[in-house]
């Protein structure tokens, strides 16, 4: 890092070198303190008192087995669910069809979308409405369909979630044009679209998935808002222990639960390496026996088709209960639809989110184009961390820091943990198009006699609207789906649409729930259409922007 | 075959019959015919964007569904547009090699290599005597990305042949070699296709490329106006 600095600080302008510090301040701001906190966070985790109240406390076994049911199923659903839908799709009108919806599909918040599913799928909910009829139901069956005790409901919720998430990456590299090309020239020799698949494309897919799908399990590991709403309760899963346990105010307790989140770093790490041996195993394929197999018919089904149709059958019951008046089991539509739950509804968690999340990117925003300008990129790896790394120590980490400090339970305090996670993903979407920025309109601009940050206002940021507009609305919705962080930092006290659907979705009303999920939609569905149609009409007189 | 040209009946192996290719009401392809003899090539030359790689992509069946094309695509007296891809017998060859960076060297042209030589270690031996006959001896375990350009290149070619098409097509396979390598690996090509004695179609926009004895079709002329 010395010899960066120096370089970078050398040979350059004044001005530069304060841009250099600039940027390294910004990002010390952000991570630094957490270094310290994770100290302090798991420093009671270093005795053995902690660790035998662990192993002895009968609710443990029970929550890590649902855990591991839900985290693991969950990651290995969705990544079936993603290649399925690829390779059903991929090269057809199909595809650009999937690809067009997925901005919607990825935008619904997890705590919203694990609400539309408990509507959907709960004994009393839409899918038990269908079939009633058939099965000559009155009443709600008596199944245990959701909030299951071995968390296979909260697995397919993940699942139904994340493999949105992976058929997006998917997307980014089947767009690759020699990819493409491979899957012609296997079909060429003979080998039908199944068998280029799985000799050809998913061995050079599948480790280039490694990373996303480490993502989706550390997501899963540690989930609180959709295992409140979908899981178990009693016990509830690991993530919602520990969380119990850390904001315990007694320190024997709070230990306890400092052990339980570095079993479950433990437990990612395990994974980690679980997928590169797994890797490795796979790596020398079988010597090509040369056999090829006839091109089936194409079916006339597409997997697609059930996931999408659940997927908005969510969204449609959010919106449905929301205006829902009587509307008694096994009734499929409500008997009459009204706004009185909206005109009712209470907007504070929703301006809330949106004062928290707009002021979140508007700081990670100059903190990470200053960074991605003047920052050392070679450090880049290090910020991706959280996004690999489950929420559960990093929150519990800054909650330490904001305690030590005596700043914890405001918005700053909110706003300053959620970006964490926010300059991350911003830094992720940006990286591409910043570093694909023709260098020698910068060089162009200097030559005018601008100075370099100069030139970057005027010229390079402006130029790059639409990939900053995109990964602010990405930032946006980041921060809008923050549970844990908002939760640990605003003490519980600040109120946002997030922590209001989790908290709702314990009680009886669906309506007022239902409208509430509805408003976390909202949010980042709105920062999506507006970052798509803001450049648009800022650039309608510049063709070359398009 | 050369014989049965000299008595003057030309045996034809690959055929297109009023090709025409429009993509949203814009004809991108106006009545194109031709025929190619086995042996023979024949050179499409036309500026980019006159929609030789399109008829190409109509050939190998991977046509993009945006695009309208109708036409007789005829090989070996048989009629063959409505086949699916892999049931064309048509081998390709792009401007990239393409050879599957996850497979050695070896594996690639057995991926190519019909079921029909079996067993591991036959397919295995045929395999190291083609790599011998191309001056890649010992080649087989190489990763293909340890390879020289013009190696890939000819790795890329004899993959494409060992697959045993009834029609060759090549996609400006020259273009991205360097001078010395183009005018070496152009002879090696036309070399293979006249040994394999099947039809080659080479989509160019380099007259450098088109082999001496080879047919030219300019697609300027079959562009609507």
């Amino acid at each position: 890092m010395v010899t960066t600095l120096r370089y970078a600080l050398t040979g350059r302008g004044r001005e530069n070198q304060y841009a250099v510090w600039l940027a390294l301040a910004g990002v010390v701001v952000v991570f630094g303190p957490l270094l310290l906190g994770l100290f302090w966070a798991f420093l009671p985790a270093f005795s053995r008192s902690a660790w035998s109240d662990l192993w002895a406390d009968p609710e443990w076994p029970l929550a890590l087995g649902s855990t591991l049911i839900s985290t693991i199923l969950g990651s290995a659903l969705a990544l079936v669910f993603a290649l399925l839908m690829a390779v059903q799709c991929y090269g057809g009108a199909a595809w650009s069809r999937l690809q067009r919806q997925l901005p919607l599909l990825l935008s619904v918040p997890h705590a919203a979308f694990a609400v539309g599913l408990l509507f959907l799928l709960a004994p009393s909910g839409w899918l038990m409405r269908l079939l009633a009829p058939f099965a000559g139901w009155v009443l709600p069956p008596a199944w245990v369909t959701v909030q299951d005790p071995w968390g296979l409901s909260l697995a397919f919720a993940l699942a139904l979630k994340e493999c949105w998430f992976l058929l997006w990456v998917l997307a980014a590299i089947l767009a690759e044009h020699t990819i493409l090309q491979q899957m012609t020239i296997a079909q060429t020799m003979g080998y039908s679209r199944l068998q280029a698949w799985r000799h050809i494309l998913l061995p050079q897919l599948l480790p280039r998935l490694a990373w996303p799908m480490l993502a989706v399990f550390a997501y899963g590991l540690s989930v609180v808002d959709m295992a409140v709403i979908l899981g178990p309760s009693n016990p509830a899963t690991m993530a919602v222990l520990i969380w119990h346990w850390l904001s315990d105010p007694h320190p024997l307790i709070q230990a306890k639960g400092s052990a339980a989140t570095l079993v479950m770093g433990g437990l990612l790490l395990s994974m980690m390496v679980l997928l590169k041996w797994g890797w490795w195993a796979c790596r020398v394929g079988p010597y090509p026996k040369g056999v090829r197999q006839q091109t089936k018919a194409k079916r006339a089904w597409h997997c697609s088709t059930p996931l999408l149709a659940i997927s908005y059958a969510v969204l449609a019951g959010l919106l449905l209960w929301s205006m829902a008046e009587a509307w008694f089991f096994p009734a499929i539509w409500p008997e009459a639809l009204s706004l009185r739950v909206w005109a009712n509804t209470d907007f504070t968690p929703f301006f809330n989110s949106l004062y928290v999340a707009s002021a979140a990117v508007l700081l990670a925003l100059p903190i990470t184009l200053i960074w991605l300008e003047w920052g050392p990129q070679r450090f880049n790896t290090w910020l991706y961390l959280p996004l690999i790394i489950p929420a559960m120590p990093l929150a519990a980490g800054q909650y330490a820091v904001l305690l030590k400090m005596g700043l914890a339970n405001s918005y700053s305090s909110v706003i300053w943990s959620h970006l964490l996670w926010v300059v991350p993903y911003i830094l992720l979407t940006l990286t591409g198009p910043y570093r694909a920025y023709d260098q020698r309109f910068m060089v162009m601009a200097q030559a005018l006699g601008k100075g370099r940050i100069k030139a970057c206002l005027t010229v390079k940021w402006p130029m790059l609207m639409r990939p900053i507009f995109a990964a602010m609305a990405i930032g946006f919705s980041v921060s809008i789906a923050q549970y844990l962080p908002t939760l640990f930092a605003g003490g519980g006290r600040i109120v946002t649409a997030t922590t209001e659907a989790v908290a709702l979705s314990a009680g009886g009303n669906r309506r007022i729930l239902a409208a509430q999920a509805l408003l976390q939609v909202m949010l980042p569905l709105g920062a999506f259409i507006l970052a798509a149609g803001l450049p648009r009409w800022l650039s309608r007189h510049r063709q070359g922007l398009k | 075959m050369a014989f049965l040209k000299n008595m003057g009946e030309y045996i034809v192996m690959l055929e297109i019959k009023h090709l025409c290719i429009s993509k949203q009401g814009q004809v991108l392809v106006n009545d194109l015919n031709f025929k190619i003899a086995a042996g023979d090539f024949l050179s499409l030359m036309g500026p980019s964007g006159s929609g030789k790689s399109t008829v190409l992509s109509w050939i190998v069946g991977s046509l993009d569904e945006a695009f309208q094309a109708e036409g007789e695509l005829w090989m070996n007296g048989q009629r063959r547009d409505a086949l699916a891809i892999s049931a064309r017998r048509v081998g390709v060859l792009f401007q990239d090699d393409l050879l599957f960076p996850h497979l050695s060297v070896g594996q690639n042209l057995a991926f190519a290599l019909p079921a029909s030589i079996a067993g591991r270690s036959a397919r295995r031996r045929h395999i190291e005597q083609t790599l011998l006959e191309i001056g890649l001896a010992g080649f087989h375990d190489r990763d293909p990305a340890s390879l020289s350009g013009g190696q890939r290149a000819r790795v890329g070619l004899l993959r494409a042949l060992l697959a045993e098409p009834d029609v060759l097509l090549l996609d400006e396979p020259f273009s991205k070699l360097d001078a010395v390598l183009r005018e070496q690996f152009r002879l090696f090509v036309f070399d293979r296709v006249r040994n394999m004695k099947i039809p080659a179609l080479l989509v160019t926009h380099d007259i450098a490329d088109i082999p001496a004895a080879g047919a030219v079709l300019d697609m300027g002329e079959h562009q609507a106006h």
